[in-house]
């Protein structure tokens, strides 16, 4: 019965440290998890694995971080069969402290307040300090309190002493010297296991907010290519909840020939109402890309991002632009995304060196590419507007705003640099619906979530 | 039924189906837990023939609904046949007229109408589609929904009954109850999302592409003519393939189409030109067989 509650415990810090990792696990999944395991060999480390995967993990994009955190909780010395038996590594803390008499309840006391303990402390005091130190600082406040019946005393009373080898005080008898020892070493084991489970979660997402939340200009190329499944991910969660807002709308009016078409088959009589259906339209995206110098950093990543976007949503047209604009919408449909990218850094068509004309890109963007743009068209500029004094093209400029439904702009300077130096940011501020500073990758997926709420 | 995960692949292998430690995991739990399984995976992996494979495993009959954009209640759970009903209130007015006949009052012949009307509603006019049969049959059945992420989110808010309870509510009847509770098999293609609420009352299965070894193991089993050097060669090229960043990789059906195009053409032996001239069995983009054909030193040895 008590290896069964280790058990259950164990199971639950688990899902604690899947839950940490953002892995979103609600009550139906756990019930289906203690449904399950009786069923299988605990033991048998594949079918465990398994079992905890099927019943909890329901989204395909979160197995990789199962699998991570399952590989962090559950091992034990690299060694396959020893992994399952040191995965209850806390459950034989916790069999030794009722070994030596300890009431079930007063041992179900200690675990609480251990982890009421560490619950309570601040966060960064988990980092900075040792197990051991950990526990020294919990077995006194145990014996300030008076909740745990005098035990925490003795235990404190018991390390306080041990370690200096006097064996004088209140610990006459041998048998409870040991005893109260062991306990002692068992509290610690316990702590271990803790700080092992409030860890692993945490360091799995505080490793994805740092990328996501780094500065996009100080990213290095390795980190992109650590980024590309994370935006990937990111990208088909976007798609996911675009997908499922994508709600038809059923009061489109009566579908008179569909309503008599079926009437038909009870003489007549209109049995069955059918109404139009009318879906709400997904956008058709634009994106102009600006892959100069002065934004180097930045757009390897941007173009990075309308790749993703283009493999995510069907209506996309891509453009980069330099000294000119070329249309990549086809580069990106045919090729992975670093072949691609070298691909577009090579090609002459943009004319390196000159630097960025924003004016001249526009330009030519409404006389050879205008048909892209509709109604229905949200138009996406990514550059930081840095236009080397030569002339903004504004004529073009509010063409493009005037045919398009949308013009948004995303400027990876941040605010007090707009309209510095070359940069005229401000000026073509004026004419878009909206230009927005976006420096990391959380700020980009935000602003494309939202776009897709408001069309 | 299934006993252990073990007789679980066994059973699956007796179907020609070789299923992998965590397949049969979840199979196997699904059974004992009268759960749902939801298969996602990329195409051509055996999902649907997994399905299949269970169902031939365990003699159940198999119910096939395949999922398509506008699929509604009429045609994947029941429809009520109006017309039928129409026609037979029609033909039987003589024969109801003759019944009323000898009720004096209004009041009355209400009253005996009503005695009689069970007749009007009851299963004769109900046409069962798939997933009334597969609740109502005699054999216990597997319902394999495929493709579910083709359907609408609708038609996925109605299975949930199904899926939860095993029970489908009729409001012409009344709520009907599985006798005999189905085993329930979706798979999905990641077309789009499924809801919460659907994940909730299902195991997840996420079938990858297979191990060297296993596919290996598959095409012996399904090219028994494929030739045990020939196997692992092939195998092992669509292994390297795969790893490139490919448009659409080749699945384990592509890999069995090719180890069974080159045993036709008779070649025993892998070597660097068969394998290019063929790549158009195993890829099916232009710009897919060519950045295979630049890496075609490294993938293909011979």
């Amino acid at each position: 019965m008590a290896e069964t509650a280790a058990l259950e415990s164990k199971l639950y810090d688990f899902i604690d440290v899947l839950r940490d990792a953002t892995i979103a696990i609600s009550a139906d999944e756990v019930l289906s998890l203690f449904t399950a395991l009786p069923h299988i060999q605990i033991l048998e480390k594949n079918a465990f694995k398994q079992t905890l995967k099927t019943c909890l993990i329901k989204d395909y994009t979160d197995i990789p971080i199962f699998d991570k955190c399952f590989d962090d909780f559950f091992s034990f010395k690299n060694d396959a069969q020893a992994e399952v038996v040191g995965a209850f590594r806390e459950l034989s803390s916790r069999e030794i402290i009722q070994d030596t008499g300890m009431p079930h309840d007063q041992v179900t006391a200690l675990e609480k307040s251990l982890a009421d303990f560490l619950d309570s402390l601040p966060g960064n005091l988990i980092f900075e300090k040792s197990p051991e130190e950990l526990v020294s600082i919990f077995l006194e406040e145990m014996a300030n309190s008076d909740s745990s019946g005098g035990m925490g005393m003795m235990l404190f009373n018991f390390r306080g002493r041990n370690p200096a080898g006097r064996q004088k005080g209140g610990f006459g008898d041998e048998r409870m010297r040991e005893q109260y020892g062991r306990i002692a070493n068992a509290v610690e084991g316990m702590m271990r296991g803790r700080l092992s489970r409030n860890t692993t979660g945490a360091q799995i997402r505080e490793r994805e907010e740092y990328l996501l939340n780094k500065p996009i200009y100080q990213i290095t190329p390795e980190e992109i290519k650590e980024m590309r499944d994370l935006i990937r991910r990111l990208g088909q969660k976007l798609k996911n909840r675009i997908s499922l807002r994508k709600k038809r709308v059923k009061h489109g009016g009566i579908d008179i020939k569909r309503t008599l078409r079926t009437s038909l088959q009870y003489g007549g009589v209109p049995f069955k109402i059918f109404s139009k259906d009318r879906k709400i339209e997904r956008p058709r995206l634009v994106v102009l890309c600006d892959i100069s110098g002065s934004v180097n950093q930045y757009s390897r990543f941007m173009l990075l991002l309308t790749y993703t976007l283009q493999s995510l949503f069907s209506k996309v047209r891509s453009f980069a632009f330099i000294s000119k604009i070329v249309e990549i919408t086809p580069l990106f449909m045919e090729m992975d995304p670093e072949r691609a990218l070298n691909s577009i850094f090579t090609d002459t068509n943009f004319t390196y060196g000159w630097g960025s004309s924003y004016g001249r890109c526009f330009e030519q963007f409404v006389s050879d590419h205008s048909d892209s743009l509709t109604s229905k068209t949200t138009v996406l500029i990514l550059g930081d507007g840095r236009n080397n004094y030569q002339d903004p093209g504004l004529r073009a400029f509010i063409t493009i705003k005037e045919r398009s439904r949308n013009l948004f702009w995303l400027n990876p300077d941040r605010r007090h640099l707009w309209s510095w130096a070359d940069s005229i940011a401000d000026l073509y501020a004026q004419y878009c619906d909206k230009m927005k500073e976006v420096n990391n990758f959380l700020d980009l997926s935000e602003f494309i979530d939202k776009l897709f709420i408001d069309l | 039924m299934f006993d252990s995960i073990k007789s679980t692949i066994e059973g699956l292998a007796g179907q020609k189906y070789i299923a992998s430690e965590d397949i049969a995991t979840t199979v196997y739990l699904s059974l004992k837990m009268e759960k749902p399984i939801l298969v996602e995976g990329p195409a051509g992996v055996g999902k649907t023939e997994l399905g299949k494979s269970i169902a031939g495993a365990l003699s159940l009959d198999l119910i096939r609904l395949q999922c398509y954009e506008g699929l509604d209640e009429s045609k994947a759970l029941y429809e009520w046949e109006y017309a039928k009903q129409l026609l037979y209130t029609q033909i039987l007015k003589d024969k109801l007229s003759a019944i009323m006949k000898n009720e004096k009052t209004l009041a009355k012949a209400v009253d005996r109408l009503s005695k009689e009307d069970d007749v009007f509603f009851s299963n004769k006019f109900l046409l069962p589609r798939p997933v009334l049969k597969a609740i109502s049959g005699e054999n216990r059945a597997l319902l394999l929904i495929d493709e579910i992420d083709k359907s609408d989110s609708e038609f996925e808010a109605f299975l949930l009954e199904v899926l939860s309870d095993f029970q489908v509510s009729i409001p012409e009847i009344g709520t009907i109850r599985a006798g005999k509770k189905p085993c329930v098999f979706l798979t999905s293609n990641n077309a789009r999302e499924m809801s919460d609420a659907l994940k909730r009352r299902c195991l997840h299965l996420y079938i990858d592409y297979p191990t060297r070894e296993l596919e290996e193991r598959i095409v012996a089993l399904k090219v028994p003519e494929c030739g045990g050097k020939l196997r692992s060669d092939v195998v092992e090229a669509v292994h390297k393939i795969r790893e490139l960043q490919l448009k659409k990789e080749p699945s384990i059906s592509e890999t069995l189409d090719w180890a069974r195009a080159l045993v036709i053409l008779g070649i025993q032996e892998l070597t660097h030109d068969v394998a290019v001239e063929t790549l158009n069995l195993i890829l099916k983009y232009e710009k897919d067989i060519e950045q295979a054909k630049d890496n075609s030193r490294s993938i293909f040895v011979h």
